[in-house]
């Protein structure tokens, strides 16, 4: 099959996923009134759960998956290390660090410009840390340095909750879900999700080359520099919109890219957007399958979800390279 | 042609390429011997463009025009395990193509023929895993004569090679200076380089000792004095 058919059977999936998605959740509705209700043509209440609750969730899975697919892709290529992700690199620790902050301090209302803003310092730091060795080895060391020192002060955060209860929001947050999404979520990380995965699609006739080893790629003319700041703004605004508006979900980043890399042989130029709609529809589904097994009471978390369906084949993958 | 001035490169005090200065003819075959840690391959980056250098050589500045025009094998050069040959080589053409890499019938053309020239057009097909390091020597070989430049660097590109793969590097090599292009090849086999190269440069603790024919260029004197070896091949005393 040619790639541009996996992009087009990936885009189907992804579509059909979306809707199978706005049929999925604690009421009952039949397949009449969903589709009507989407284009604002149900009974009031039918409107306003597809449109306000429904299919701003599902589009939110998609832009998040989309965002952590190609962000995995994207850091894959270019560190040259099967085992890079967002996770891995301190990206989605920086996010979640900015958002937990923003929750202690009792502004829900900052948690995605702080989100975003840490994520981006985070990949200001890393730039300036791995200065003095641009390329894959100085960004993963400064990468896994800085998401631990994140990860451990979100820690101590949560050490000075002032009550029980702030303690348990921190903890269900960081836990990744998508049960509050609402439109404005999808308004604001939608244009920053995309624009995050443009920069990173341009970057990848780059990684193909870089994929020749650094010298190789620098003696072709490519600009190591350049695409690790494509890479590294692609990948905050990616995963800082992502971690603000879904908590912290990890190794879709990892998996999927592997996966599709398996399956179609795509090289870098290819495999970032084809991650981005297979990172879409693989939350998307998650999402959907959360929302039908978990009942009222209890509600199984996103983040927790990917990480039970993620390790194994973490573990596989470590296995296999060893 | 190519004219180095002044050529230094530093790591932190020390100094391993010291000055040099030195002219390749179009149509040579330079091979740049010396032994382990003389600054062979510093030198190469450093006319490469991808090491921080002083002095200056008569290529472009800007990395993308002077990709035109110099390609450059790095040691052990290495290329994703999945991805096809075909793929690799045509990479050779990035200078040329624009943001989406797209590939002309130029382009192509000088695909087919660099891939002619080292007989890896039955591979195209083939996974670079797939190959034998001698397969995988003449695939990064064919990557680099893609780009068409007048000037070809191969840094140890024989390394590790049994020794029929060594003679067919060697001779494409030979051939495409022959053909009109400047190449300066570093090599570690004394006598492959004076059967082979039409000059030879011996570099020892970053300095330029010879530039000679390379007939004349290996004397007992040099053997003795920079490789610690007789002419007969034993270990000097």
């Amino acid at each position: 099959m040619t790639l541009a058919r996996w992009t087009y059977l990936l885009a189907a999936i992804c579509g059909l996923v979306i809707l199978m998605s706005v049929f999925i959740g604690s009421t009952w509705i039949n397949m009449g009134d969903v589709l009507a209700g989407l284009s604002g043509r149900a009974s009031d209440p039918v409107n306003q759960i597809i449109q306000t609750i429904r299919l701003p969730r599902a589009l939110l899975a998609a832009l998040v998956g989309a965002g952590l697919g190609a962000s995995g892709a994207a850091l894959q290529g270019f560190t040259r290390n099967a085992l890079a992700a967002p996770g891995l690199l301190g990206f989605s620790a920086c996010a979640a660090l900015g958002a937990v902050l923003a929750l202690y301090f009792n502004r829900p209302q900052l948690v995605m410009p702080a989100a975003i803003g840490f994520s981006l310092l985070g990949a200001l730091a890393m730039t300036a840390f791995s200065r003095r060795k641009p390329g894959a080895s100085g960004l993963v060391l400064a990468g896994i340095g800085i998401g631990a020192l994140a990860t451990a002060i979100t820690g101590m955060i949560m050490n000075f909750a002032p009550n029980p209860w702030a303690l348990s929001e921190l903890v269900y947050w960081l836990m990744g879900s998508l049960k509050n999404a609402d439109t404005q979520d999808v308004l604001i990380a939608g244009p920053l999700t995309l624009l995050g995965c443009g920069l990173l699609c341009l970057s990848g006739p780059a990684l193909r080359v870089l994929g020749l080893g650094e010298d190789t790629a620098r003696s072709l003319g490519i600009s190591v520099g350049r695409t690790q700041w494509l890479i590294v703004i692609g990948c905050a605004l990616c995963i800082g919109a992502g971690v603000a508006v879904a908590g912290a979900i990890g190794f879709v980043g990892l998996f999927v890219p592997h996966i599709l890399r398996f399956l179609t042989k795509a090289n870098e130029s290819w495999l970032i957007p084809l991650s981005a709609l297979g990172g879409a529809s693989f939350l998307v589904l998650i999402d959907s399958l959360i929302r039908a097994a978990s009942g009222p009471g209890t509600p199984l978390y996103l983040g927790i979800v990917t990480s039970l369906i993620g390790v194994p084949f973490f573990l596989w993958l470590a296995w296999r390279q060893s | 042609m190519m004219e180095l001035t002044n050529i230094s490169v530093r790591y932190g005090n020390k100094i391993v390429v010291n000055n040099i200065s030195a002219k390749a003819e179009t149509g040579q075959l330079i091979a740049l011997v010396g032994p382990n840690g003389s600054g062979k391959s510093s030198l190469l980056k450093a006319i490469v463009g991808i090491q921080p250098h002083g002095g200056t050589t008569t290529l472009p500045a800007h990395p993308k025009e002077r990709a035109k025009q110099l390609a450059y094998l790095a040691q052990n050069s290495t290329a994703p395990a999945s991805r096809r040959v075909e793929e690799i080589i045509a990479l050779g053409r990035t200078p040329f193509t624009g943001p989406f890499a797209k590939l002309s019938e130029n382009d192509k053309a000088s695909i087919r023929k660099a891939a002619k020239a080292c007989d890896t057009e039955t591979l195209f097909d083939r996974e670079f895993s797939a190959l034998s390091g001698g397969e995988q020597m003449r695939v990064h070989l064919s990557r680099a004569l893609a780009t068409k430049a007048q000037i070809l660097l191969a840094d140890e590109p024989i390394t590790g090679l049994d020794p029929y793969y060594q003679l067919s590097i060697l001779n494409i090599l030979k051939d495409t200076a022959t053909a009109g292009a400047t190449i300066i090849v570093a090599l570690h086999d004394l006598k492959l380089a004076q059967r082979f190269a039409d000059r030879i440069w011996v570099i020892d603790d970053g300095q330029l000792v010879v530039d000679e024919p390379a007939a004349t260029a290996l004397t007992d004197h040099i053997l003795k004095d920079v490789f610690r070896i007789t002419a007969d091949g034993n270990i000097a005393p």
